[in-house]
């Protein structure tokens, strides 16, 4: 009882849901609001890691224990023999070379191309650059399926099916990375450059040496879609490349479907080691990418 | 003898530029100036020579046209009439790169993935200068500069002030023609931007180069300059040495742009009262003694604050208002007093000044110091 003969009431005596929901700082959760976030977490985590911990325990299964139920999660004995027979029995160290040897090609050249246009229509000053740039932008807006059969033509006439140049060419005309390239160029300060052209610098010394350095977080976020989306591209080297040699990693293991069968336990396999460098790249490039992605929303 | 034909753009790039035959050729000249942007003019008709070791303050408003002079001169920008002389070579058509002259940017434009070491030194080997010669000459610039503890630092680890020595030593290291300085000092807080101005002089006459230098701060303009033009939507105003700027000022617009607090304007008639000429207006009626003046026509007549005078009543040409506004200044008081319905005047009075606010007081214009402009805003020369 208080003071004045009024009863106030203790905080234990609050009910409890005014403590869930009462007024706090900004930033401050709430035990509920905690509790639905590590929820959202861990339905996020199933979601995106019991796919890859299903072909993990696959990929060293027996394919007559593939289908049991219920499921054997983890196999008591590690079965190697789809990994032995990829190595040893299909080109993968092969599809690996050409798969590698594709999209890093095609990333240092998008690199190369795609920060040389952005920084053209991002800086210099020519007759049409407005209309040039939404004409290349348009091209966006044809879906690729619309150009399969045409490109193969193209190729084909150009003598280039069945070689590296056939899946290395075609990517490069992709206009995503000019549009990140011009916009983030966009936003450096005129005076930079500027204070290049007065110090000695030409044209390309600008853009070697003063707007190159400045826009290493974007080029690391175009490196590595650019990267993944070769590693992972399926369609094209599908048209493009038809021998053995030739394939790439994703055409390679769909190559190994029979007629009537899947071997799941081999294709489960060659998908693990196909992780392993596109892991790598994206660890050594991780903080880069990050920062790369936030760079457009916290530039002062 | 200017030789005035036009060069081929396409070849005269890297060519070397034509030359004029005088060899005591001014170190920056600009005959007949203009730029265009589309329809908007930002220049028109800018001529000027600047001497070597000058220091020419362009001074106006924002957009009055001053750092477009600076990027023409620079060949950042083309100008679309008129020629630009640089030490004498005609370098309408000559690229940046191999003009001789150094800027300095309103933001420093340093390079930020560069140290303060590669900074200043990135012009000297974009030309190609021997490693040793560019590690002498970035030490001594950054001697000069103090800045040789912050050397291995990026620009992000400085202070605006060191900030601003580094883009003056980026400019200092080349030794060229000109400066060009493009509102150097506006990023930095008022007491910082003194000390800079202070340098900025001292350094000036130990470099002793041309400088063209930009800036709306009419403070700076006063302090630095060896002459000043004074710009307005890309005409030139007036072009003379800060003293004439102020004291002579050719039109209301320099007369109210220069000098602060700003020169009170009353528009007003000249007439004959009791045989003496006056300025008649609203706000007073001034005798404006010893000199010849357009009796009968509109006029506009000027007095700087410091040239009113509190008086009492009674004293010829006494002017009575009453006190809306006193500012304390530290040396002086600002009064702003109200003389008529929508005239006032400002007065710059000693700090021990006695006033109140709503205070009826009377004051006395310096007739030798009013300043007289016709309708047209020109000065009535005296």
């Amino acid at each position: 009882m208080g003071a004045n003969g009024r009863v106030v009431a203790s905080s234990r005596e609050r009910p409890s849901l005014r403590r869930v929901f009462r007024l706090r700082p900004v930033g401050e959760a709430g035990p509920l609001l905690t509790a639905a976030s590590y929820a959202i977490v861990i339905v996020a985590c199933v979601v995106t890691l019991g796919p890859f911990f299903y072909i993990l325990t696959t990929s060293v299964k027996d394919s007559g224990l593939l289908f049991q139920y219920p499921p054997d999660w983890i196999p008591a004995d590690f079965f190697w023999g789809n990994y032995t027979f990829l190595l040893e029995q299909t080109s993968f160290l092969r599809w690996m070379l050409n798969t590698l040897v594709v999209a890093l090609s095609v990333t240092v050249l998008k690199l190369l191309f795609d920060s040389m246009a952005g920084y053209a229509f991002a800086k210099m000053r020519f007759p049409g650059k407005n209309v040039l740039f939404v004409v290349v932008l348009a091209t966006l807006m044809i879906p690729f399926s619309a150009i399969l059969i045409p490109l193969f033509f193209l190729v084909r006439d150009l003598g280039l099916l069945d070689t590296y140049w056939a899946l290395i060419l075609p990517p490069l005309a992709n206009p995503v990375g000019i549009f990140l390239m011009r916009s983030f160029i966009e936003s450096l300060p005129n005076d930079l450059e500027n204070a290049a052209r007065l110090d000695g610098c030409s044209e390309f010394a600008v853009y070697r040496r003063v707007i190159l350095p400045l826009i290493k977080p974007p080029l690391v976020v175009l490196a590595v879609l650019t990267f993944l989306i070769q590693y992972t591209s399926f369609i094209w080297p599908l048209v493009a490349v038809s021998s053995e040699d030739m394939r790439v990693l994703t055409t390679g293991l769909a190559a190994q479907r029979g007629v009537t069968s899947i071997d799941w336990g081999t294709v489960s396999a060659g998908g693990i080691m196909a992780m392993i460098p596109i892991t790598i790249v994206f660890l050594a490039l991780q903080r880069y990418f990050i920062a790369g992605s936030l760079a457009g929303a916290l530039k002062q | 003898m200017k030789l005035r034909g036009r060069s081929d753009r396409s070849a005269a790039v890297d060519a070397p530029a034509v030359t004029r035959e005088d060899a005591q050729a001014p170190a920056i000249e600009l005959v007949g100036v203009g730029k265009r942007y589309g329809e908007t003019r930002a220049l028109t008709d800018f001529t000027i020579d600047i001497g070597h070791d000058e220091f020419l303050v362009l001074l106006g408003p924002s957009g009055c046209g001053k750092s477009t002079v600076l990027k023409v001169v620079a060949g950042l920008e083309d100008a679309t009439e008129g020629e630009v002389y640089i030490n004498g070579r005609l370098v309408n058509y000559v690229a940046p790169k191999a003009r001789d002259v150094a800027m300095v940017f309103q933001n420093y434009a340093l390079y930020p993935h560069m140290t303060v070491e590669k900074n200043l030194g990135f012009p000297l080997k974009m030309t190609g200068r021997p490693k040793a010669e560019v590690r002498e000459r970035v030490r001594e610039a950054a001697r000069l500069l103090e800045l040789e503890p912050e050397l291995s630092r990026y620009p992000e680890q400085l202070s605006g002030g060191q900030r601003q020595r580094v883009a003056l030593g980026r400019a200092i290291v080349r030794n060229p023609v000109a400066f060009l300085m493009d509102e150097p000092l506006s990023n930095l807080d008022a007491l910082l931007r003194v000390q800079m101005r202070d340098e900025l002089q001292k350094l000036h006459r130990r470099v002793g180069r041309t400088t063209v230098y930009v800036t709306h701060d009419q403070t700076e303009a006063m302090t630095m300059a060896d002459r000043i033009v004074v710009l307005r939507s890309g005409l030139v105003q007036q072009v003379g040495t800060p003293d004439e700027v102020y004291r002579r000022p050719t039109n209301t617009f320099v007369a109210s742009f220069v000098g602060s607090p700003q020169m009170n304007l009353f528009e007003g008639r000249a007439e004959a009262r009791d045989g003496v000429t006056t300025a008649v207006s609203p706000a007073a009626a001034i005798p404006l003694s010893g000199e010849r003046y357009p009796e009968g026509e509109e006029v506009t007549f000027g007095v700087r604050p410091e040239d009113v005078l509190l008086t009492v009543d009674g004293e010829r040409g006494a002017v009575a208002g009453v006190v809306t506004l006193v500012e304390p200044m530290g040396p002086d008081v600002y009064l702003d007093v109200a003389l008529a319905d929508d005239c006032s005047c400002l007065v710059r009075a000693p700090a021990d000044t006695k006033v109140a606010e709503g205070e009826r007081i009377h004051l006395r214009f310096r007739s030798e110091k009013i300043h007289l402009f016709d309708a047209e805003g020109v000065r009535i020369p005296t």
